[in-house]
């Protein structure tokens, strides 16, 4: 049962993927890339990882996707200027082709290669529980924590930065 | 290399020693800093000045040296480079070789000096080449007195950059611009060669320290060794460039572009016998293989014939000088190739001697003559001008070998090491006398005999240069006179002065390969037949000098006229700067080229500027950086990712 | 430790005096927090200690790097002047962001655990993304962010992939647990580890800047104001460099072969393209990105060598580097200012004659560049060059490592000509503060004195 509900999931999760690349409209990209998000979602529910599963939607499927959707919808793109940035047919090809080398090389590489299973006996099944997580996260892994928050600043600050209306400024 | 007696312990001598580079260096920071605030006379003083004390402490050095038992000794001043395994101290090692190069660098870098003051006083940048001339001495100073090979680099590159910023010192001319890149680039390539011998050197004996190197080589068995085959000729490669050899000599006659008394101390009797001095110094090294001597022989005998002949139809008067240099360069590296290295150290320093004269002597003549340097326009000076002809006379005496001048020992010494080693190279390097001789004389006569060929009221303009010019042309023409008596041949019955000071150098040499420095085997018969032979080709070239441009007052074809073919050849120097401009230069600079378009042309500009601008065009949309270019360089990257992966999984 | 606290504090600190009306005390006041922090980071000296469970170490290898990085920015800041001449409304932004990236390079330089390299990277490239966009009247300044981002994010992505590759196949993110897991496994415990270490290699190669990963840094150099570009071209590289050796050492000494093959065809590869690249530019600022590539190569054969020189002569180069890199970008900066944005070598023609303290220092600058003797960036070289040498087979490295640095000689030289031999098209002076020239000056001469006695810092290591 989980087995086949894995294949699913990951089967409805990389046709998702794909199709945010794919699709002409921005708007159905980002519908495709909230679908991938739930997906991946159910994935962290298959590995008994609630608390990420729920972090993932608030977060990502949440908040992120409705800023780029805000995006997308200042940007008041039209028929018009889709048009004038066509990708060439040939860049298609060769992104492809390219891409896709590298996937199969990269499969190709780790095919035969068995993964150091889990220890049956010491393996705990509350790894992913908030109450594990919380306990790593702030005893262990205390200070990448921490540090994380300089990098919200930074971006935060940076977001001010570029954000702000400036004399002189142009829109290109 | 004798046996080194570590650092004598005396704080005045390390001063001493240390003051000798130093001074120099002073005076080109007071003369870099202050060039705009000083008046030309205090620029002048303290540019001689501080080469002068130099000079006489490198006298006090030498006599100290001698009176203490002629025992080398190294300086060490501090730790200066200190990496790990690799440790190399900032100091200096004073032995016979040392203290030789010293006495002549310094001497007659402070009479070139003096010169200059005269010579430069009418030009505005007195300053800026004072500057420059000493921050030349303190690089050559470190590059003779340092205990390693990394130090002898440092000077090595430095005078480089001096000859460089000097050949370009009057930098309006483009055509002397060229001149100077040119002599840095051929300099690079030599100097490339000169790094990675240091860096073979540093592998194969853990260090680059002179008394160890050489205690570690002496100890090496058996010649020929790949190893050291690759070493010498990596160093030998550095030489090259610096001492102007086939293939890299073309650099030379064009540095001729810088003010003559460059001409004379860096392009003539200091700088260019750095490859000499390197030689010599690491003689341990080239005598474990005979095989890059013997190269170093044959190209040695063919730069000197190949710039001999080259120099018999050049019509500029320092163009003259700067072959003959090349082709005297070519002597002395013959007598290395030969082993005699002390009969080439001879001549390096007579070459310094009558070399720095006829340069200077050629400076005077150019100096009345206003800048003119075509021999053309010249003649008669003879008395306008009586003390430079005098003085010039006597230095194309030394360089002819005609007896007693200076020339005439160390060539005749250098020659008959030749021909107890190779006949062949022997006949090549009489060839190259007979012809030194003929072109030396050819210039003597065109400058100083016959009528006055210039313009008319230049004629009015002659005369003879101020004291402080013709003082160090009376001084050097007494030491081309005399100075060859430092090393009179056995025949004569009286000591090797030289050579017998010299000897201690080639301890471990002689202990590797007693057979090289065994001599003697020239009979006596022998060698004055051999004299004979060499003073009767120099005083035949010079009769028929004198019936071409005296009697018959030759005087050369001018610029446009049509040439015999063969003379067409050496007077556009068998057109070997054509030869590697296409060889070379263009090559590189089409495959650069070809490189530029293809990445960036067609890459950067074609496809960023070009969607770029088109995107503007249309509306200035905010894709601009969609363009294509951050598309494609991600499909390069990826492709590389992909690429690499590749090779690492699937292939080896 | 202290350092990185100390530096986030200072950031914000920053940050609320950027609410003040006058800008004059920022840059003033981001120097001392900079001193304050170099003389801090001076007393971990020979004290090493490694904090939060392991997280970092800082060992006199994270000490003397920290040290060169804020010494650094400590020494490019200055040239920030004209943002307060000119009242720029972000300074306080630009100053707290470039103090926060320092945060990421000092994480990447002490790091043993692999998040804490990921999270010092992400630090210090968001920063850089942001200052890259950071002139946003120019065209070029908001492309080169972009560019810098997009692709910036993708080499993120992979080197993300190679760090959770690694933890699946040693189950660790310590770089002590990883060694010790490949060391029991002769270097290559299977495929999947092999993978993951060379999508970590080609990641850092990316941020480097090293061919054929190079593609974003002349777009993005000659697009970011100058400024930035000299922290780009300094800090971010010798973090970059610093990370990479340390994560090769303690992490993958014994998976020596696994990557000692890719490593050398991008130096060789990185050599050839960042100085053949050069040539060929009429770009002086384009010119400096391509020779920043090739410093990048450099320094790599110094990771290529991997024996114990290599440290110590990665700092020895990456120091002389970022001294004569912060002078000639300071030059150009000021140069092309004053001559209607012009950066191309023409700008400087006769530079020698109007503004003689400019020209001698971007003379020493180049020297040291190229590798001339008495400047740092000979001994830089030398020292790098000797450590490849101790393995005699690589010799051929060097062969080919000189005959471009013989290269490089031509195009640094390329502006020393215009300097001083090309007659000005304008005879304009270029004004420049006191401080800006007392600085030119103290670097100059630590450049000269570095080429003079490089025992000061070579043997730190």
């Amino acid at each position: 049962m989980t087995e086949s509900l894995f294949y699913f999931l990951a089967s409805l999760t990389l046709l998702c993927a794909l199709m945010v690349v794919i699709s002409r409209n921005p708007v159905h990209s980002v519908l495709f890339l909230i679908i991938t998000f739930f997906t991946i979602s159910g994935h962290y529910i298959l590995l008994n990882a609630q608390f990420l599963a729920a972090v993932n939607i608030i977060v990502y499927a949440g908040a992120i996707m409705v800023l780029f959707l805000f995006v997308i919808m200042f940007l008041n793109m039209n028929k018009d200027s889709e048009s004038r940035v066509k990708t060439s047919t040939l860049s298609k090809f060769a992104g492809t082709i390219a891409g896709g080398l590298l996937f199969v090389i990269m499969v190709a590489a780790v095919k035969d290669t068995t993964i150091a299973g889990y220890n049956a006996d010491t393996f705990t099944s509350q790894t992913g529980m908030v109450e594990t997580l919380g306990a790593v996260l702030f005893t262990q892994y205390l200070l990448p924590f921490e540090l994380a928050s300089v990098l919200f600043l930074v971006a935060m600050v940076g977001a001010v930065m570029l954000g702000k209306k400036e004399a002189g400024e142009q829109h290109f | 290399m004798q046996e080194i007696v570590m650092p004598r312990m005396n704080q005045d001598m390390a001063l001493l020693c240390l003051l000798i580079p130093l001074l120099p260096f002073i005076g080109f920071l007071l003369n870099g800093l202050g060039n705009r605030k000083f008046s030309k006379g205090l620029v002048g003083f303290i540019g001689c000045s501080t080469v002068l004390v130099s000079f006489l402490i490198s006298i006090y050095l030498f006599l100290d040296f001698k009176a203490n038992g002629s025992q080398a000794y190294t300086v060490d001043y501090y730790n200066w480079i200190s990496a790990g395994s690799l440790r190399i101290g900032f100091s200096f090692l004073i032995d016979q070789l040392t203290l030789l190069m010293l006495l002549m660098v310094t001497g007659i870098g402070f009479l070139i000096h003096l010169y200059s003051a005269g010579y430069m006083s009418h030009d505005e940048g007195i300053g800026k080449f004072f500057s420059f001339l000493n921050l030349f001495m303190f690089s050559m100073l470190l590059l003779v007195m340092g205990s390693n090979y990394v130090m002898m680099f440092v000077g090595w590159e430095g005078v480089g950059l001096c000859s460089y910023l000097l050949i370009g010192f009057w930098n309006k001319n483009t055509n002397y611009n060229n001149a100077a890149k040119k002599a840095f680039i051929m300099n690079r390539i030599g100097d490339l060669g000169f790094l990675l011998g240091i860096f073979l050197i540093f592998i194969t004996f853990g260090s680059v320290s002179y008394p160890q190197v050489f205690a570690e080589a002496s100890k090496l068995t058996g010649l020929d060794t790949p190893v050291m085959i690759g070493i010498t000729m990596f160093l030998f490669i550095g030489a090259m460039g610096k001492s102007a050899q086939i293939p890299l000599f073309t650099w030379l006659p064009d540095a001729m572009a810088g003010p003559t008394p460059v001409s004379a101390l860096i392009h003539a009797a200091t700088m260019v016998t750095a490859g000499i001095y390197m030689v010599i110094r690491s003689n341990v090294l080239f005598i474990l293989a005979p095989t890059t001597l013997e190269v170093i022989a044959i190209i040695g005998a063919a730069t000197a014939l190949l710039a001999a002949t080259i120099g018999l139809v050049q019509n500029d008067i320092k163009k003259v000088l700067a072959y003959s240099t090349v082709s005297q360069l070519g002597y002395m590296f013959l007598a290395l190739g030969v082993m005699a290295f002390s009969s080439s150290m001879f001549h390096v320093l007579m070459h310094a001697f009558f070399k720095a004269l006829l340069f200077l002597g050629a400076g005077s003549v150019i100096h009345a003559m206003s800048n003119e340097q075509d021999m053309r326009r010249m003649g008669g000076l003879r008395k306008a001008l009586p003390v430079t002809f005098i003085t010039f006379l006597i230095g194309t005496l030394a360089i002819s070998g005609i007896p007693p001048f200076a020339g005439f020992f160390s060539k005749d010494e250098l020659l008959a090491h030749v021909f107890e080693h190779n006949k062949i190279l022997w006949g090549v390097g009489v060839l190259a006398s007979f012809m030194t001789a003929f072109y030396m004389f050819r210039a003597l006569f065109l400058t100083f005999f016959g009528k006055f060929r210039g313009p008319e009221e230049q004629k009015h303009h002659l005369h003879e240069s101020p004291a402080v010019m013709t003082v160090p042309l009376i001084v050097l023409a007494i030491l081309s006179t005399i100075g060859g008596f430092l090393g009179i041949p056995e025949v004569f019955g009286a000591e090797h002065v030289l050579g017998d000071y010299l000897a201690p150098l080639y301890t471990y040499a002689r202990s590797i390969n007693p057979a090289a420095f065994e001599t003697g085997a020239v009979s006596h018969e022998l060698e004055f037949i051999l004299m004979a032979v060499s003073v009767g080709v120099a005083v035949l070239a010079i009769i028929i000098a004198y019936f071409m441009y005296i009697k018959k007052e030759e005087v050369p074809a001018e610029e446009n006229a049509r040439l015999a073919p063969v003379h067409n050849l050496l007077y556009q120097k068998y057109y070997i700067d054509e030869l590697y401009n296409s060889l070379i230069v263009r090559p590189v600079m089409w495959l650069s080229n070809a490189v530029h378009r293809l990445v960036d042309v067609i890459v950067v500009d074609g496809i960023v500027n070009g969607v770029g601008r088109m995107v503007i065009l249309s509306g200035r949309t905010l894709r601009y950086a969609q363009s294509g270019a951050i598309g494609f360089y991600l499909l390069v990257m990826v492709c590389s990712i992909a690429l690499i992966l590749f090779l690492n999984f699937f292939i080896g | 430790m202290t350092s990185i606290i100390l530096l986030s504090i200072f950031g914000i600190i920053n940050l609320f005096v950027g609410f003040m009306k006058s800008k004059r005390i920022l840059l003033p006041l981001s120097l001392l927090f900079l001193a304050v922090v170099f003389g801090a980071n001076l007393f971990s000296w020979n004290e090493a200690q490694s904090y939060f469970n392991h997280m970092l170490t800082i060992d006199n290898y994270a000490v003397a790097f920290t040290g060169i990085m804020v010494l650094a920015t400590l020494l490019l800041l200055p040239f920030s002047q004209h943002y307060i001449e000119e009242a720029n409304e972000n300074l306080a932004e630009f100053y707290s962001l470039l103090l926060f990236s320092l945060v990421g390079a000092i994480m990447m330089v002490s790091y043993e655990n692999m998040l804490m390299l990921f999270i010092g990277i992400e630090i210090l490239s968001i920063a850089m993304y942001v200052l890259a966009g950071s002139d946003k009247r120019r065209l070029r300044s908001n492309e080169a962010a972009l560019k810098y981002f997009l692709m910036g994010a993708f080499f993120t992505g992979v080197l993300l992939f190679g760090i959770v590759l690694i933890y699946g196949a040693t189950g660790s993110f310590y770089l002590t647990d990883i060694a010790a897991t490949a060391a029991v496994n002769d270097g290559t415990v299977n495929a999947m580890f092999t993978l993951g270490l060379l999508l970590l290699v080609i990641g850092i190669s990316f941020k480097i800047s090293a061919a054929p990963f190079h593609f974003w840094a002349p777009d993005v150099y000659e697009g970011t104001p100058t400024l930035f570009t000299s922290y780009m071209s300094t800090v971010v590289k010798i973090a970059g460099v610093a990370a990479f050796y340390k994560l090769m050492a303690a992490a993958f000494a014994a998976s020596y072969a696994a990557w000692f093959p890719t490593l050398i065809a991008i130096t060789v590869l990185t050599l050839v393209v960042g100085n053949i690249g050069a040539v060929v530019q009429t770009n002086f600022k384009r010119m400096l990105a391509y020779s920043s590539v090739s410093h990048a190569g450099y320094l790599l054969m110094a990771l290529v060598a991997f024996n114990e020189r290599s440290d110590a002569s990665i700092l020895f180069y990456s120091l002389s580097y970022a001294l004569a890199t912060i002078v000639a970008f300071a030059v150009l900066q000021y140069v092309s200012e004053q001559r209607n944005g012009d950066e191309t070598y023409a700008a400087f023609n006769g530079l020698g004659k109007t503004n003689p303290l400019l020209a001698f220092a971007m003379t020493v600058a180049m020297c040291s560049l190229s590798g001339i003797p008495l400047t740092a960036g000979f001994f830089g070289k030398l020292f790098v060059f000797t450590a490849v040498v101790q393995d005699a087979r690589l010799m051929w490295l060097v062969v080919v490592a000189v005959l471009m640095a013989a290269v490089g000689i031509y195009y640094y030289f390329k502006v020393v000509i215009a300097m001083y031999m090309q007659p000005a098209a304008d005879a304009a002076k270029i004004r420049i503060g006191s401080f800006a020239s007392f600085m030119l000056i103290f670097i100059t001469v630590f450049t000269i004195l570095l080429g003079i006695a490089p025992a000061l810092v070579s043997d730190l290591l």
